[in-house]
C-alpha cells in the first residue's frame, strides 16, 4: 500500500515536470512567434545609446543643479516619505484588524471540531465563506483593486490604503489560518478538558500560541506593502509613486533616481526589521 | 537606571503596544478628511460594482476574449519566471558563498551579492517596466524581463538560504572522497535544497502571474488590459468576468502547487 501510494506520488511529480516543461516551451512560442517579441531590440544601438543618457541622468550626470542641495525638493521627497509609510501602516492596520476578525472560524481544525470539540453545519459554513474570501482577495493584485476603489474613493492616502489592505488581508488570513492550523493541540485539549469556555480557550489557549508567528507574518507583509505602496501611487494614492509617475512622465531622470534612492532605502530599513523580528519570534518559539 | 531598565524590559510587550497604536493614530491623521473622502455617487457605484460580481458578463465573445487574455497573462507570467528561475540558478549559487574557499572570501562575496540582489529585489515589478519600457519601447519582451529580473533576484536570495541550511556532513564526505567544488553542488547540495527550492518557486509562479497582470499598466495586453478597458467603459460586469478568470486561474495554481508541495514530503 505504502509502495503504491510513493509510487503514485512519483507519477504525479513526473507528470507535473511535464506539464511545467510543456508550459514553459508554448509559452516561448507563443511569446516569440504569435506575440512577435524580439529580444534584439535590447542590444539595438540606438536603444544602448539611449539608455546610456538614461542611467547617466538616473545618476544625476549632466544635469544642470544638483538636485540634492534642493531644499524645497528634499523637503517635498521627506513628505512624500512619510506619506508612503502613513498609507503602509493604515493598509496593514486595515489587513491585520480584518484577520484578527476572521481568522479563527477560517482555519480547518477549527471547522471540523478537532481543536475546540464542536462542530456544526455553521462552523463549515463560516469556514468556507471566509476562506472564499481570502481567495478572492489575494488573488487580485492590489493595483486592480486600486482601480475599483478610486470609483468609491477619492484619490489620496486612504483609497491607496484600502486597496493594499484589502488584497494583503488575503495574504495575511491564508498564513495565519495555515499557523492556527498547524498549532499543538495538547495546550488547547488541556483547557477544553478542564472547562473552559469557548473564549477562555480563545484568550488562553490559542491567542498566546500564535501571536508570534502572527506577528513575524504581519511585519513581512508590511515589508512588501511598503514595497507596494509606490505602485499604487501610480494610480494617485500620493506618497513616492505619484512623484515618481510625475517625475517619469516628464523625463526628469535625475529625480527619479534621488525618488527611487530613497524607497530602497525604505525598503531595506523594513527589510532589516522584518528581518529582526523573525530571527525574535524564532527565539520565542523555541523556548 | 538599572531598575528603571527592568521594568521597562519587564513592560517591553505594553510598551510596544502603545507605540503602534500611536503610530497607527498619527497615520491616520495623515488622511485628508477636510474635502471629503468618497465620492457623491459612491453607494450607488458600489453597490452597482457589487451587483455585476454577481452577474459578471457571460456573452460567448467577452468569454473568448477572456481566454485569449487568460492565456497571453500566463505567457508573460512563464517566460518571466523562466528567465527568474535561470537567472536565480547563478545568483543562488553566487550569494550562498559557496564558490569560495577562504572564510573571508566567502564572507565578503556573500555580502556584495546579497546587497546587489536586495536592491533589485526590492525595486517593484512595475518600476522595473517602466524603466524597460523607457528602454527599449513598448514591447512584450519589456514585460518579461520586468518579471524575469526581480524574480530572479527574490529567487536568488531565498535559494542562498536554503544552500546554507544544507547539513555539513554529507558535504564533508564528498569533499573528503575528492569530490571538486561544482561536484559538491550538483551531487552535495542540490539534491538536498531541491524540495525547498521548487516550493518556494511554485509559490513565485503564483506571484508572477499577478505581476503579469499588472503589466497593462504600462500597456501589455492579457487580463489586466481588459480590466482596465472594461473599467473605462464603465462596464463593471464585463470586468467581473475578467477578474472571475484571474481568480480561476491563480486558483488551479494553487491547487496544483499545493499538491506537488504535499508529494515532495
Amino acid at each position: 500500500m505504502e509502495n503504491y501510494k510513493k509510487k503514485n506520488n512519483k507519477s504525479f511529480l513526473r507528470f507535473s515536470l511535464g506539464l511545467f516543461l510543456f508550459l514553459v516551451i508554448s509559452s516561448w512560442i507563443y511569446l516569440i512567434f504569435v506575440d512577435g517579441a524580439d529580444f534584439s531590440v535590447l542590444i539595438n544601438p540606438n536603444n544602448l545609446h539611449e539608455g546610456k543618457i538614461f542611467i547617466s541622468q538616473i545618476f544625476g550626470f549632466g544635469t544642470k543643479s544638483g538636485l540634492i542641495l534642493d531644499y524645497k525638493f528634499m523637503k517635498n521627497l521627506l513628505d512624500l516619505t512619510l506619506e508612503t509609510l502613513q498609507i503602509s501602516i493604515i493598509a496593514i492596520g486595515f489587513a491585520t484588524l480584518g484577520v484578527i476578525l476572521s481568522v479563527i472560524p477560517a482555519a480547518r481544525n477549527v471547522a471540523d471540531g478537532s481543536l475546540v470539540f464542536r462542530t456544526n453545519w455553521l462552523s463549515w459554513f463560516r469556514f468556507g465563506v471566509i476562506r472564499g474570501l481570502y481567495m478572492f482577495t489575494r488573488a487580485v493584485p492590489e493595483l486592480i483593486w486600486a482601480l475599483f476603489i478610486i470609483f468609491v474613493f477619492k484619490p489620496g492616502i486612504l483609497a491607496g490604503a484600502i486597496a493594499l489592505g484589502i488584497h494583503n488581508l488575503g495574504v495575511l488570513g491564508k498564513l495565519c489560518s495555515e499557523v492556527i492550523e498547524n498549532l499543538d493541540t495538547r495546550p488547547v485539549k488541556s483547557l477544553v478538558s478542564s472547562g473552559a469556555s469557548q473564549y477562555q480557550v480563545l484568550f488562553y489557549g490559542i491567542i498566546p500560541m500564535v501571536m508570534p508567528k502572527f506577528l513575524t507574518y504581519i511585519v513581512y507583509r508590511w515589508e512588501i506593502i511598503i514595497r507596494t505602496t509606490i505602485i499604487v501611487g501610480f494610480i494617485g494614492a500620493g506618497g513616492l509613486g505619484q512623484a515618481f509617475k510625475l517625475a517619469m512622465s516628464y523625463f526628469k531622470y535625475s529625480e527619479v533616481g534621488l525618488i527611487l534612492l530613497v524607497y530602497i532605502i525604505l525598503v531595506w530599513l523594513a527589510d532589516l526589521l522584518s528581518g529582526l523580528t523573525r530571527g525574535a519570534s524564532r527565539k520565542e518559539l523555541n523556548n | 537606571m538599572n531598575k528603571i531598565i527592568k521594568k521597562l524590559l519587564y513592560n517591553q510587550s505594553k510598551i510596544l503596544t502603545v507605540l503602534i497604536i500611536v503610530i497607527l493614530i498619527s497615520s491616520i491623521s495623515g488622511i485628508d478628511w477636510k474635502s471629503g473622502i468618497i465620492h457623491k455617487g459612491a453607494f450607488d457605484s458600489s453597490i452597482k460594482i457589487l451587483k455585476a460580481f454577481l452577474r459578471p458578463d457571460i456573452s460567448i465573445e467577452i468569454i473568448g476574449v477572456a481566454f485569449s487574455a487568460t492565456i497571453r497573462t500566463l505567457v508573460y507570467a512563464i517566460t518571466g519566471m523562466t528567465i527568474g528561475l535561470v537567472l536565480s540558478f547563478f545568483t543562488g549559487i553566487f550569494a550562498s558563498g559557496k564558490l569560495q574557499k577562504s572564510t573571508l572570501g566567502r564572507k565578503f562575496t556573500k555580502g556584495v551579492w546579497r546587497s546587489i540582489l536586495g536592491v533589485v529585489r526590492g525595486i517593484h515589478e512595475l518600476v522595473w517596466a517602466w524603466f524597460f519600457v523607457a528602454y527599449i519601447g513598448l514591447t512584450p519582451v519589456a514585460g518579461v524581463l520586468a518579471i524575469g529580473i526581480p524574480y530572479g533576484a527574490a529567487l536568488g536570495r531565498v535559494f542562498a538560504d536554503i544552500l546554507n541550511d544544507v547539513p555539513e556532513e554529507p558535504i564533508k564526505s564528498l569533499e573528503s572522497s575528492g569530490a571538486n567544488k561544482k561536484q559538491v553542488i550538483i551531487y552535495g547540495y542540490l539534491p538536498y535544497a531541491r524540495r525547498d527550492m521548487i516550493s518556494y518557486s511554485l509559490y513565485r509562479l503564483e506571484c508572477a502571474i499577478r505581476a503579469s497582470v499588472i503589466m497593462s499598466f504600462i500597456g501589455l495586453g492579457g487580463l489586466g488590459y481588459n480590466i482596465q478597458l472594461a473599467l473605462s467603459d464603465l462596464n463593471y460586469n464585463r470586468a467581473a468576468t475578467f477578474i472571475y478568470f484571474l481568480i480561476i486561474l491563480i486558483t488551479l495554481i494553487d491547487i496544483w502547487s499545493n499538491q506537488i508541495r504535499k508529494d515532495l514530503v
